[in-house]
């Protein structure tokens, strides 16, 4: 499975994020690979979610690569940043988007802030 | 950075800076330009008559969104004969247009080339003051019937000017030009339309949704119009002081910002024109300023600030779980990554004073609902505080950059590289700790308890902050206080040493309120004593310090903001008379710049020098200096919110005479507040 479809299942099943508690509406995300485009629906009720693949109208509308949409569900690459290269677009209400930005992991290897050791560098 | 006799003119992030003709032509010394979405949209745009370039007359800035210059042929030295007049008149509102007029005052009918060169280099606001060399993508220009469009191409990101005339003109790749026959006293005049687009692959601008004013000339009238009248209205004997506060109240409408993808909500940006986007930092301090006046920007800054708290570790960006936000940039750089802004996270105030920010905001508005709103990004912040922040493990907020390539330094206000430092001069190792951050974070844990036990039904929590802001408290007066000198030290090193240089620090310490009592008098002697107070504002490093420089960026130079957040401090701890000396300092600087107060000056002696010295680089209007006439109008009236009640108890200088403030805006709805100058200041200077 890849890890667009396990981010995808993994936010269906825990049905709610605390994160977009103060979130409502629908985000569809379009995935493009040559003429082919796969769908995700996500409808968000005060950060209660239900995910589906639904061609559907939304609040929102993103699109992006699948290889794209993988490395930014692993942290790999990052959303604010591929919307601003025109990697990823929106049409519609961009405060979703940047809403569920915030719930992408960061870098696989980030260490965090250091903690200070004396003697040690 | 700029010369003064350029223009600028401004709505949101979208801005112009050019010369007296109205003409472009950018250098790295003189970075010129249309500039959109931190991208420079026209790097030349001039204009000539018969190949010949124009001389201004003047030029009026009639508004923060319009100018006009008055121009004719040829040199200086032979305009005197001029039978030609010239008028540009601009206006940015999300796009830009210039309306050229030429008049004919000769008897004789005339036929002119009239052309308006255009270039761009599509320059990321970070590479201004470079020279433009090496763009990783491409540049064009392609002339269409009816239009001319610059562009920049990198991979899916690409930036476009259009320009477009609704009198008939041939355009070339390099501008426009026209044919124009003037019987004598006629007139011509075509409108130029210059469009900044900022495409995706589905060809939608990141923009769509974004035009908060309206980009007509007559909708931005309309919004400053009703933004002034909202505002309270202030009356004055002084002379200048109304004049101030109304320049001020007009700048910060100049300076509000709408970001990208959230709603049209707007907060103040930095400053203009290199600095017109969110930092966390400069946009609370300005709304903590300004509250009393213009409190709508205090929600929507928070609002903002939280949806974009830190939720993940980013070591190119710096962000933790629960930081907020230092800088938001959207041109190239941030884009591709060379630069971390998307957004940054490295400042330790940031976090700490938004929670000040939520809590004074409520104490003004009654907007219990936000507090409510806001609880878990409250929650978070101080999770931040506690947990990631302090990197040495003995209970304060440290720094330390993880990205040392592009990541700052030092992550306080003053953030340049040698602002913090030993007696000695030398500077300290990281990670570094700076004593006015310990401070709001002592004031951030006081006001959260309030707000727990009042608003969250959380009275535990509160018990909780309130004893860590007591330890914080002790601790603090414990391993920062410098003996020999009467006064808290600058910084701390890992090992404990303190940075014990003399700094306006001290001032931000009393306005946390983490200052023991009986110490605040040392304090409050040192801020308005020889070492730090200039007769105009407090020096950021005192006289007498090794690297003290009366122009040196954070080590010597008066913030107005810091001074003003000074005089705060020193009313908190009932200095009022020392609070008003150091305000009706700021305010009669502020007379010799119309009011509209630079980023900084020099810290010479008030006798020495007469007038204020502007700081060289200075940006201007900059949203905390505007803010400081505001907050010093609000400490010497002394305007607290106090059990549900605006509470007035004015200490102004003689010289002040009577002040009004009409319709103050709060949880009371509109009162007004009078006040009369009674102080005695000489007896305190001397």
């Amino acid at each position: 499975m890849d890890a667009t479809t396990r981010f995808f299942e993994d936010l269906d099943r825990r049905g709610y994020n605390p994160r977009l508690a103060k979130s409502s509406g629908a985000l569809r995300l379009d995935l493009h690979e040559g003429p082919q485009t796969t769908h995700w629906l996500v409808r968000i009720d005060r950060g209660n979610i239900q995910v589906s693949q639904e061609d559907m109208e939304a609040d929102t509308v993103v699109g992006a690569s699948p290889a794209l949409f993988e490395d930014l569900v692993t942290g790999r690459e990052n959303g604010l940043a591929a919307l601003l290269r025109g990697d990823m677009t929106v049409a519609g209400d961009a405060r979703l988007v940047v809403q569920i930005e915030r719930i992408f992991p960061g870098p696989p290897h980030a260490q965090g802030p250091h903690r200070y050791r004396k003697g040690v560098r | 950075m700029a010369p003064s006799h350029n223009v600028r003119i401004l709505d949101g992030n979208t801005f112009v800076v050019s010369e007296a003709t109205g003409d472009i032509e950018a250098t790295p010394i003189e970075p010129a330009g249309l500039f959109s979405i931190d991208t420079r949209y026209l790097s030349k745009w001039v204009l000539t008559v018969d190949g010949e370039r124009l001389t201004a007359l003047s030029y009026d800035d009639l508004q923060y969104y319009e100018a006009r210059f008055f121009l004719v042929p040829g040199l200086a030295t032979h305009y005197v004969d001029a039978k030609l007049s010239i008028i540009r008149e601009r206006t940015v509102g999300g796009s830009f247009q210039e309306t050229v007029t030429i008049l004919n005052h000769d008897e004789k009918a005339v036929d002119l080339e009239i052309r308006m060169d255009a270039g761009c280099d599509f320059a990321d606001l970070f590479e201004v003051k470079d020279e433009i060399l090496n763009k990783k993508g491409e540049i064009y220009s392609e002339v269409e019937p009816d239009k001319l469009r610059l562009g920049y191409r990198r991979g899916n990101f690409i930036r476009e000017t259009i320009i477009s005339s609704s009198a008939p003109a041939r355009y070339d790749r390099n501008g426009l030009a026209y044919t124009v026959h003037l019987e004598p006293n006629e007139q011509w005049d075509t409108v130029i339309e210059v469009d900044t687009v900022a495409l995706g692959p589905g060809g939608r601008d990141l923009r769509i949704g974004l035009q908060l004013h309206g980009s007509e000339r007559v909708a931005l009238q309309r919004d400053l119009e009703e933004w002034v009248a909202k505002a309270p209205k202030v009356n004055s004997e002084h002379g200048q002081l109304a004049a101030t506060y109304q320049r001020c109240v007009i700048d910060l409408a100049a300076l509000r910002f709408s970001p990208l993808s959230l709603g049209g909500a707007t907060l103040p940006a930095a400053g203009l024109p290199w600095f017109m986007t969110m930092f966390g930092r400069d946009s609370i301090l300005t709304c903590l300023q300004t509250l009393p006046f213009t409190p709508d920007l205090s929600a929507t800054t928070l609002r903002i600030l939280a949806a974009l708290q830190g939720t993940r570790f980013d070591d190119f960006r710096e962000e933790d779980p629960g930081r907020i936000l230092h800088e938001m940039r959207y041109g190239e750089s941030a884009a591709f990554e060379e630069q971390p802004h998307s957004p940054y996270y490295g400042s330790v105030d940031a976090t700490p004073l938004f929670v000040v920010l939520l809590d004074e905001y409520e104490q003004w508005s009654g907007d219990v609902a936000l507090v409510k709103e806001l609880e878990q990004e409250c929650r978070q912040a101080l999770r931040w505080i506690d947990d990631y922040a302090d990197l040495v493990g003995n209970g304060y907020i440290w720094y330390e950059r993880r990205n040392t390539d592009t990541g700052l330094e030092n992550q306080c206000w003053k953030d340049s590289w040698d602002s913090i430092s030993y007696r000695d001069g030398t500077l300290p190792p990281f990670p570094r700790a700076t004593c006015e951050v310990q401070g709001y974070a002592y004031d951030a844990k006081m006001r959260a308890a309030r707000m727990a036990r009042e608003f969250w039904d959380d009275p535990a929590y509160a018990d909780q902050l309130e004893r860590q802001a007591a330890e914080l408290k002790e601790r603090f007066n414990r391993d920062w206080w410098v003996a020999d000198g009467g006064y808290y030290a600058l910084g701390l090193d890992p090992d404990g040493r303190q940075c014990d240089v003399l700094s306006s620090n001290i001032g931000h310490l009393l306005w946390s309120g983490i200052v023991d009592d009986d110490r605040a008098e040392q304090l409050a002697h040192h801020l308005v004593g020889p070492r730090l107070f200039t007769g105009w504002g407090v020096r950021t490093l005192a006289e007498g310090e090794v690297r003290y420089n009366p122009i040196g960026y954070h080590n010597g130079t008066v913030w107005p903001f810091d001074t003003s957040f000074c005089a705060w401090g020193l009313r908190r701890y009932g200095f009022a008379e020392e609070a008003a000396t150091i305000a009706n300092g700021i305010l009669d600087a502020a007379r010799f710049f119309d009011g509209r107060l630079p980023e900084a000056f020099g810290g010479y002696p008030r006798e020495q020098t007469k007038f204020p010295v502007e700081y060289p680089t200075a940006c201007s209007p900059q949203a905390w200096s505007t803010g400081a006439p505001l907050l010093l109008l609000r400490t010497m009236l002394g305007l607290e919110p106090h059990e549900g009640h605006l509470a007035v108890e004015p200490r102004l200088p003689v010289g002040m005479g009577r002040i009004e403030v009409l319709d103050i805006p709060g949880r009371w709805g509109r009162v007004d507040a009078f006040a009369r100058g009674r102080l005695d200041l000489h007896k305190l200077a001397t």
